[in-house]
């Protein structure tokens, strides 16, 4: 019996602070990705604010591309000419627009080794502004669900896969829980309770919620993508886009670089910096070539 | 090895041998093996056993280790096992894209019961006799061992003695909840209140019998039975079943009173609690039973399939056809139907439902007319599947229907549907409340 793959809810933050891919051995088994909070996922659904969208192929043969923000990043979407439905939707969308998309993940590696984690979506829905209040609040549990049981993972001492499913886990979510304590290390729970307190803000605008976190968090650095210090490159560059913001564009990649290099930053540090700050749902591209503060 | 050390395996074949050979001898064999021959232990008792008659020298033994089923680790990838046939069955199966017939069911001994599958259809296994089961391979699934046999393996008949004591019912019987029941469990006990019950005839093996069957019930669901035996059932009571055993019928578990079980009337332990109404479950839950009847779902519409939308029926069997022709009746004059083939998702698993003419107007606001109208404008049908598509996905909704499996997974028959509104507000000032006080 082939259950059919589940659709995690899971945000842009948890979803691209994610590396580790487990590819199947046997012929047409899915492969999964393993979040830092253990989720194993093939497949997901996501929602946000479509916030542009780019047809890289011809018109008889589109290959759409586009970005979807929720409250703590962007996902990257990339429609291929065997998602007809989805391609069809991609052709009829507005951006901004909310949108949801159900689809399958995919990782490609950077030459530096730096993992990048896109979408590929199955169908893509327009969708109004509750039903996405709806996902940020499934996303919100699901994350909380997830930090949860990582954290009675750990009581367990030097705990393997059996032991945890001994102790009640599902197999698949104690494959995914050491497979990823094994990789990234302990997640870093302040980053994640960051995204729950975000994803609560916005659905609750008028408690004052406080889960007492550090509000300079989103500066920090996000060691696992990285793996080195971006923070100061990302305050650097965070103010040079609010100083040089020329309106709807922002700032163009080239005057960026330009001020960059007279402050000692390299072309590489500048594109780290700037992922860095659309991760973290701090800047956005309006256009190729161009960023924008948020 | 001393002669402490080698008592346990002496025991062990003297209940294979039976008898054929005395307690002495059998210490000397082994000890001559053992000590003598430096033969590990386990081949030792296998050349024993071959020696003495236990067990038929067939040649594809290999390495493998008798083991017993109480033992079963469960990653066995060459094991020999001996065992009473408790229930046997054909399955016709797809594998591959081809129609396979395998032979599965659940074998015991002394130390417990397992289910097993022979990947081929080249033995008739009886009920009730004991073979043994040679290089087989084990696996778990839902923490249950399963003994399968492969190409390498071979099954024999064997004249070993397997007595499956009817004290197991004490501390091998599984207690279990309805919910928590799924094919291929044997030794199960479970207390539920009849709710239903019917006498049938039915005709096994040139035999004709008389099946008591019906529906049962506890707070977490339902379930089908069926006694092989008259214990007198009647509807609104509560009973417990011991050693009972699940089949399964395209995902739905079943529940078998057998000759091994016993039924007994216990006080209710449900009080007034209606368990006639249907129980709700996560996907992930029935995703990984396979099935269940009358259950209830909610989630997300994650994808609308093809063959939803305006559909086309033989008028005289109701299948659904493509180009006015039937597969049983030729050339026909179709009949209109819509109907949805939808994936419903909650974030622990999804499963495909099957919603009809009457829910799909409901839900979509499509009906048959505009459809069939809509459809003739346009000059082709698959319009009307797109036209839904935006008035149903991302919907949340909550089911109630059967729940079976097949090779695509598991689907619901959808009974009842409708649209689920959550109050977003109350739901995250829930989820705050339960963040703020672990922080």
């Amino acid at each position: 019996m082939n259950a059919r793959e589940t659709a995690w809810r899971v945000f842009a933050g948890e979803l691209n602070s994610s590396s580790l891919e487990i590819k199947s051995e046997e012929e047409k088994s899915p492969s999964y990705l393993i979040t830092p909070l253990g989720a194993k996922l093939n497949r997901i659904l996501i929602a946000g604010v479509l916030l542009d969208k780019e047809n890289t192929g011809t018109e008889e043969e589109p290959m759409w591309r586009g970005r979807i923000q929720d409250v703590s990043g962007n996902f990257f979407i990339n429609v291929g000419r065997f998602q007809p439905n989805a391609a069809a939707s991609m052709a009829d969308l507005e951006a901004p627009s909310y949108v949801a998309v159900v689809g399958k993940v995919r990782t490609y590696t950077a030459d530096d080794g730096r993992v990048f984690v896109t979408v590929r979506p199955e169908t893509i829905t327009n969708i109004d502004e509750k039903t996405r209040n709806l996902w940020v609040l499934e996303a919100a549990q699901s994350t909380w669900d997830r930090l949860v049981k990582m954290k009675d993972a750990l009581r367990i001492q030097n705990a393997g896969k059996q032991d945890l499913v001994g102790k009640g886990f599902s197999p698949d979510d104690a494959e995914g829980i050491i497979s990823a304590l094994e990789h990234y290390g302990m997640p870093e729970s302040a980053k994640y309770l960051k995204l729950i307190q975000n994803s609560l803000r916005m659905l609750l605008p008028d408690r004052n919620i406080d889960l007492g976190l550090p509000e300079d968090l989103a500066d920090a650095p996000d060691e696992i993508v990285l793996g080195e210090d971006t923070g100061k490159g990302k305050e650097f560059l965070l103010s040079l886009l609010e100083e040089m913001d020329m309106g709807e564009l922002g700032v163009s990649m080239e005057v960026i670089l330009k001020k960059a290099a007279e402050n000692g930053m390299t072309p590489e540090e500048v594109e780290e910096a700037s992922d860095a700050l659309m991760d973290d749902g701090l800047a956005y591209e309006p256009k190729v070539g161009f960023l924008k503060a948020i | 090895m001393d002669k402490e050390e080698l008592t346990p395996h002496m025991e062990e074949l003297k209940r294979v041998l039976e008898g054929k050979i005395t307690e002495k001898e059998l210490m000397e064999e082994l000890d001559k093996y053992v000590n003598e021959y430096d033969v590990d232990v386990e081949s030792a008792k296998r050349a024993i056993k071959r020696k003495f008659g236990g067990e038929e020298s067939g040649f594809v033994t290999g390495d493998a280790v008798s083991k017993k089923i109480g033992d079963l680790t469960g990653n066995e990838p060459n094991v020999d096992i001996t065992a009473k046939i408790v229930y046997v069955e054909k399955k016709q199966i797809r594998a591959r894209g081809e129609d396979k017939t395998i032979i599965s069911g659940i074998l015991g001994d002394d130390t417990g019961t397992a289910s097993f599958t022979i990947w081929s259809d080249g033995y008739e296994l009886e009920k009730g006799s004991v073979y043994i089961f040679k290089n087989a391979y084990i696996k778990t699934w839902n923490d249950r061992v399963q003994v399968n046999m492969g190409n390498r393996g071979a099954v024999e008949k064997s004249d070993t003695k397997i007595e499956m004591p009817e004290r197991s019912i004490s501390y091998s019987s599984v207690e279990s909840k309805i919910k928590d029941l799924k094919e291929g469990m044997g030794n199960v006990s479970v207390t539920g209140r009849v709710l239903s019950v019917e006498e049938r005839k039915v005709n096994v093996k040139g035999e004709d019998k008389t099946v008591y069957s019906g529906l049962m019930a506890d707070d977490t669901g339902k379930v089908q039975f069926s006694a092989w035996n008259d214990h007198g059932l009647k509807e609104g009571e509560t009973i417990l079943i011991s050693n009972a055993y699940i089949r399964g019928w395209k995902g739905i578990p079943q529940l078998n009173i057998g000759d091994r079980s016993e039924v007994t009337r216990v006080d209710d332990p449900f009080g007034n609690t209606d368990l006639g109404t249907s129980s709700n479950k996560t996907l992930g839950e029935i995703a990984e039973s396979g099935g269940g009847l009358d259950v209830g779902v909610s989630g997300l519409v994650v994808d609308l399939r093809g063959g939803s939308g305006l559909i086309f029926r033989c008028p005289q069997c109701n299948r659904s056809v493509l180009g006015g022709e039937c597969a049983n009746h030729g050339k026909i004059e179709p009949v209109h139907d819509l109907r949805m083939k939808i994936v419903l998702d909650d974030g622990t698993g999804a499963i495909g439902a099957v919603l009809n003419r009457e829910l799909t107007e409901k839900l979509t606001g499509v009906t048959l007319e505009n459809a069939v109208n809509l459809s003739k404008a346009r000059g082709e049908s698959g319009i009307i599947a797109r036209e839904m598509a935006p008035r149903i996905l991302m919907k949340r909704l909550a089911m109630r229907g059967n729940v079976m499996s097949d090779e695509y997974g598991p689907m619901m028959i959808v009974a009842e549907a409708e649209t689920e509104e959550v109050d977003i507000e109350t739901a995250a000032t829930k989820l705050l409340d339960i963040v703020e006080e672990v922080l």
